[in-house]
C-alpha cells in the first residue's frame, strides 16, 4: 500500500516539474536555514571537544551582589574564595578553578606581533575537560603548585610561533617578555566555547594577580564534574548551600549574594541573555528561539499549502474515481499526507546537502576563529523532526480539502471551491 | 472596474484566503526587516562627532602592585609614551572608550536640584584628549589648566543634552547635577557617538580628570593619537617601553579602528543573516504566487474564453488578471498595515516614527512590485487564450 502511494507520489512529482521545483526550493532552503542555526546552537552548547561530558559538567562563573535598593552587581568569582569553599565540595568528582575570561598576551616572531589569548588554569582543568592532545601532556599538580613557567598551546599558535606542530614540546615560548616551556599541544578550541577557549593555557600560579585576596568577586570560574548525570542536581544543591552559608559582605549596602553552578547550555544562553542566572534561566530564551523557528516556518509552510491546494484540485478526477470506488476520506487524507511527507523528505535531503555546504563555507571563511561546524547525529535527528513536522503542517489542510471533494462533482471536473 | 475586481476577489474569498494570509505575512517580514535597515541606515549616516582613525587605546592593568604607587607609574608611562616620535598626544580616560561596548549611564539634571533629569552616558577625559578626539565644540571651550582651581568641576555637554536641560537659554556657566555631584558647564559639543556607528544618538556628559586625579580607580586606560603610518613597530616599542617602567603589569594595546571594525562585524552579522532569510522568504512567496496564479489561469480558461468571445481585448484580460492580484495584495497589505501602524502609535523600541513610516512605504512598494512581477507572465498567458479553443474544451 505504502509502496503504491510512494509510486503515485513520484509520478505526480514528475508530472509538473515546475511546481515540484518550487516546492523543493521552499522546503530545502527552509530546512537549510533551520539546520544551520541548529548546527551553530549545537556547536556552542552541545557535547564537543573539549567539553565532552556536558551532561555532567557544571559551570559557575558569576557572583551576584543584590543591592538593598534593587540594583545588581555581577562579576566573576575570586580565586581564594573558590579555593577555600568550592574545591572541598563533597558531591562532585572533580573541581577545577580557572580564569573565567581570556586575556591578551603578546609574543614576537621575528618582527611580527602575535597576539594570543591566554587563560590561566589549575591542573584539574585538564582532567575535568577532554582536550585532544596532539603532542605532549598537560601540566600537573606539582607544576601548578610551584608556579612553573610551563604552557599548553593550541595547534594554530604552534604553527604561527614555531612553524610546525611537531617536536615543539620542551621548546621555549616568550609571552609578554617571560619565557614558558611548552609541555603540550592541543587541538584548536573554538571561540564559542567561552569557558575553556584560549590559544595558550598557563598554570594559575604564574599570574600577577593576588591569589590570596579573599574577595568573593574576582576573575575566576569554577567547573564541577558530577559523578553521573543523575547526580547533577545534588552537586548544584551543595554549591548553592555553600553560597548561602557565606556571610553577606557589607550588609548595610547589600541584601544577599548569589551564585549558581549551571549546565553548559544554561550558562551560555543566560550569558547571551545577560539576565539573572539560575538553574532554569535558559527556558525563556529557548522558548523564544522555538517561537521564532515556528514563525519562520509559517510562511514557507503556507506557500507549500497554497501550491498543494492548487495541485490537488488538478487531480480531482483521480480523487473522484477513487471515491467512487469506495475509498474513505480518512484513507485519502492518509495517502495525501504520505505523499506530502515524501516530498518534504526529498526536500529534506536537499536541505541537508545545502546546510552542509553552507557550514563548510562558514568554516572556510574563518568567520568565527577555529570554528568547525558540521552535521552530526543530533543535527540529523533535528532535520528529520523538522521535515516530518513541516510535512504534516503543510499537508494537513490540502489533504482535508481533498477528502471533502464530492465524487460526482470531482468526476465532472468541477473544482470550484 | 475596480469595484468589479473587488467583487471578483470577494466571491472567491475562501480560495483567496491563503494567498491573502501569505501576502500579509510577507508584508510583515518586509516591514520588520525594512524598519531595522532604515533605523541602522539613519544612525550610520549621522556623523560620529569625533576622530578615531589614528587613535590607539592602551590598557594598563597593575595586577598586584600596591595601590599607592600606581598613579605615579601611570604618569611615568604617559610621559615616556608622549616622548616617542610616533605619538602626538596622550591622555587618561575611563574604560568606556568609543566602540568598546561598555556603558556608563547616569541621570543628569539642571541646577543644584537636578531638575528635568535625563539619562546621559558619562566620560572622564583628560585635557590632552582634545587633540586625540578632536571634538568640534559649538559653544564654550574644552577643559584646560584654568579648571584646576575652580570651585565646581567643569563639564562639557553634547548639544541634545544642553537643549534638553536648558531650553532656550545658554547652558554655558550653568550648574548641573550628576549623581549628587555638581558641575559647571564650560562647553557644548555637537555630538559624541561613542556607542558606535549603528547605535542611536545619545546625550553625553564629559567630565575632566586632572593629572593628579585618582578618580579613575584601579585600572588605567590611555588613549593616544599617533602619527599617520604608525604600525606594528610603534606598538612593539610602546609595549617594551611601558613594561620597562611598569614591571609586572599587563599591557593591552589596540586601535580604535580595529575595535570599530570588530563592533561593526558583530552588529552587521545578525542583520546580514536576517536580510538573507528575508530574501529567501520573499523569493519563496514570489515563486509560490507565480505557481498558484499560473494554475488559476489554467482553471479559469472557460471564463476567460467567454470574455474573449464577448469582445474583451487581450489587453483587457491581462489587466483584469493583474488587477485581481493587486486587489488581493491590497487586502493583505491593509491587514499588515493594521499591525505595522501599532509600532509608531505605541512608540515601540524608542525608534523615531519616521523610521517606521519609511519601512511601511518601502514594504508596501516591495509587495506591489512582487505581486506585479509574479502576475505578468500568467496575465500574458491569459491574454493569449483563444476563445474558440477554450470554449471547445468544455
Amino acid at each position: 500500500m505504502l509502496w503504491n502511494y510512494l509510486k503515485i507520489a513520484w509520478k505526480v512529482l514528475l508530472r509538473r516539474k515546475f511546481f515540484t521545483a518550487i516546492s523543493l526550493f521552499g522546503i530545502s532552503f527552509t530546512l537549510m536555514i533551520l539546520l544551520v542555526v541548529y548546527a551553530l546552537f549545537d556547536y556552542t552548547v552541545g557535547p564537543h571537544q573539549p567539553e565532552m561530558r556536558t551532561d555532567r559538567l557544571l559551570f559557575a562563573s558569576r557572583m551576584e551582589y543584590q543591592y538593598k535598593d534593587g540594583g545588581v552587581n555581577r562579576s566573576s568569582l575570586g580565586y581564594a574564595f573558590l579555593d577555600r569553599h568550592a574545591r572541598p565540595l563533597r558531591t562532585p568528582e572533580n573541581v577545577s578553578i580557572s580564569e573565567s575570561n581570556w586575556s591578551e598576551a603578546v609574543a614576537y616572531v621575528g618582527n611580527q606581533t602575535l597576539k594570543l589569548d591566554q587563560k590561566r588554569t589549575d591542573s584539574e582543568f585538564w582532567q575535568v575537560l577532554n582536550f585532544t592532545f596532539v603532542a605532549g601532556r598537560p601540566y600537573n599538580l606539582r607544576e601548578v603548585r610551584d608556579g612553573a613557567h610551563v604552557a599548553v598551546i593550541n595547534e594554530t599558535t604552534s604553527r604561527h610561533y614555531f612553524g610546525t606542530t611537531q617536536g615543539v614540546v620542551g621548546r621555549p615560548l616568550v609571552l609578554d617578555s617571560r619565557a614558558y616551556q611548552v609541555v603540550g599541544v592541543v587541538r584548536d578550541v573554538p571561540l564559542l566555547r567561552f569557558s575553556c577557549y584560549a590559544d595558550v593555557w598557563l598554570p594559575v600560579t604564574t599570574t600577577t594577580d593576588d591569589l590570596r585576596n579573599p574577595d568573593y568577586m574576582g576573575r575566576y570560574q569554577v567547573i564541577l564534574l558530577a559523578r553521573s548525570a543523575a547526580d547533577v542536581p545534588r552537586v548544584q544543591q551543595e554549591y548553592e548551600q555553600m553560597i548561602a552559608h557565606q556571610p553577606v559582605p557589607d550588609p548595610k549596602q547589600f541584601k544577599q549574594i548569589g551564585s549558581h553552578a549551571l549546565l553548559l547550555r544554561t550558562a551560555v544562553l543566560s550569558r547571551f541573555a545577560r539576565g539573572s542566572q539560575g538553574p532554569g534561566s535558559d527556558q525563556p530564551i529557548l522558548r523564544l528561539m522555538l517561537m521564532l523557528a515556528l514563525l519562520f516556518m509559517l510562511l514557507p509552510a503556507l506557500n507549500l499549502v497554497n501550491i498543494n491546494v492548487s495541485r490537488t484540485l488538478e487531480r480531482s478526477s483521480e480523487i473522484g474515481v477513487r471515491k467512487a470506488f469506495g475509498a474513505t476520506a480518512g484513507r485519502l487524507v492518509g495517502q495525501f499526507l504520505v505523499e506530502n511527507i515524501f516530498l518534504t523528505l526529498v526536500g529534506g535531503v536537499l536541505g541537508l546537502a545545502l546546510a552542509a555546504g553552507a557550514l563548510h563555507l562558514l568554516n572556510e571563511s574563518q568567520f568565527l576563529p577555529y570554528s568547525e561546524f558540521g552535521l552530526n547525529g543530533r543535527v540529523f535527528g533535528m532535520a528529520l523532526g523538522i521535515v516530518l513536522f513541516f510535512g504534516v503542517l503543510s499537508g494537513a489542510y490540502p489533504a482535508y480539502k481533498m477528502s471533502k471533494l464530492q465524487a460526482v462533482k470531482a468526476l465532472k471536473g468541477d473544482t470550484a471551491a | 472596474m475596480i469595484r468589479h475586481l473587488f467583487t471578483l476577489v470577494w466571491n472567491r474569498r475562501r480560495a483567496n484566503f491563503l494567498l491573502i494570509t501569505e501576502m500579509f505575512l510577507a508584508f510583515v517580514v518586509l516591514f520588520v526587516v525594512g524598519s531595522l535597515l532604515a533605523y541602522y541606515q539613519r544612525n550610520y549616516r549621522t556623523p560620529l562627532g569625533f576622530a578615531y582613525a589614528q587613535v590607539w587605546r592602551v590598557d594598563l592593568d597593575p595586577g598586584t602592585q600596591p595601590q599607592a604607587g600606581r598613579l605615579a607609574t601611570v604618569r611615568q608611562v604617559m610621559a615616556r609614551l608622549r616622548a616617542l616620535p610616533g605619538v602626538v598626544s596622550v591622555g587618561r580616560t575611563s574604560s568606556n572608550t568609543p566602540f568598546s561596548g561598555s556603558f556608563n549611564n547616569t541621570d543628569v539634571g539642571a541646577g543644584k536640584e537636578g531638575k528635568g533629569a535625563t539619562r546621559a552616558s558619562g566620560f572622564y577625559v583628560e585635557d590632552d584628549l582634545r587633540e586625540v578626539f578632536q571634538v568640534p565644540l559649538v559653544a564654550g571651550r574644552w577643559f584646560g589648566r584654568r579648571d584646576d582651581g575652580a570651585a565646581l568641576p567643569p563639564a562639557v555637554l553634547t548639544r541634545d543634552l544642553a537643549e534638553q536641560l536648558f531650553p532656550r537659554q545658554s547652558p554655558l556657566g550653568q550648574v548641573v547635577l550628576r549623581s549628587d555631584e555638581q558641575f559647571r558647564v564650560v562647553g557644548v559639543a555637537e555630538r559624541f557617538r561613542s556607542d558606535g556607528d549603528l547605535e542611536a544618538l545619545r546625550p553625553v556628559f564629559l567630565m575632566r580628570v586632572s593629572p593628579q586625579d585618582t578618580a579613575l580607580g584601579e585600572a588605567s586606560t590611555l588613549l593616544l593619537r599617533v602619527r599617520p603610518g604608525a604600525g606594528a613597530l610603534l606598538e612593539r616599542q610602546m609595549r617594551t617601553e611601558t613594561l620597562a617602567i611598569a614591571k609586572g603589569w599587563n599591557v593591552g594595546i589596540t586601535t580604535l579602528a580595529k575595535q570599530r571594525a570588530a563592533q561593526l562585524k558583530e552588529a552587521l552579522t545578525p542583520i546580514g543573516a536576517l536580510v538573507l532569510v528575508c530574501v529567501f522568504l520573499v523569493v519563496n512567496v514570489a515563486l509560490g504566487l507565480f505557481g498558484v496564479l499560473w494554475q488559476a489561469i489554467n482553471q479559469r480558461r472557460a471564463e476567460l474564453g467567454v470574455r474573449r468571445a464577448m469582445g474583451a481585448t487581450a489587453g483587457g484580460i491581462s489587466k483584469q488578471v493583474v488587477g485581481e492580484v493587486l486587489v488581493l495584495t491590497t487586502f493583505g497589505l491593509l491587514l499588515g498595515l493594521l499591525v505595522a501602524v501599532q509600532f509608531p502609535l505605541l512608540g515601540a523600541f524608542d525608534v523615531p516614527a519616521g523610521v517606521y513610516f519609511t519601512a511601511m512605504a518601502a514594504a508596501a512598494a516591495g509587495l506591489y512590485a512582487l505581486a506585479v512581477g509574479c502576475a505578468l507572465y500568467p496575465s500574458q498567458l491569459a491574454a493569449g487564450i483563444q476563445p474558440a479553443v477554450a470554449l471547445r474544451e468544455e
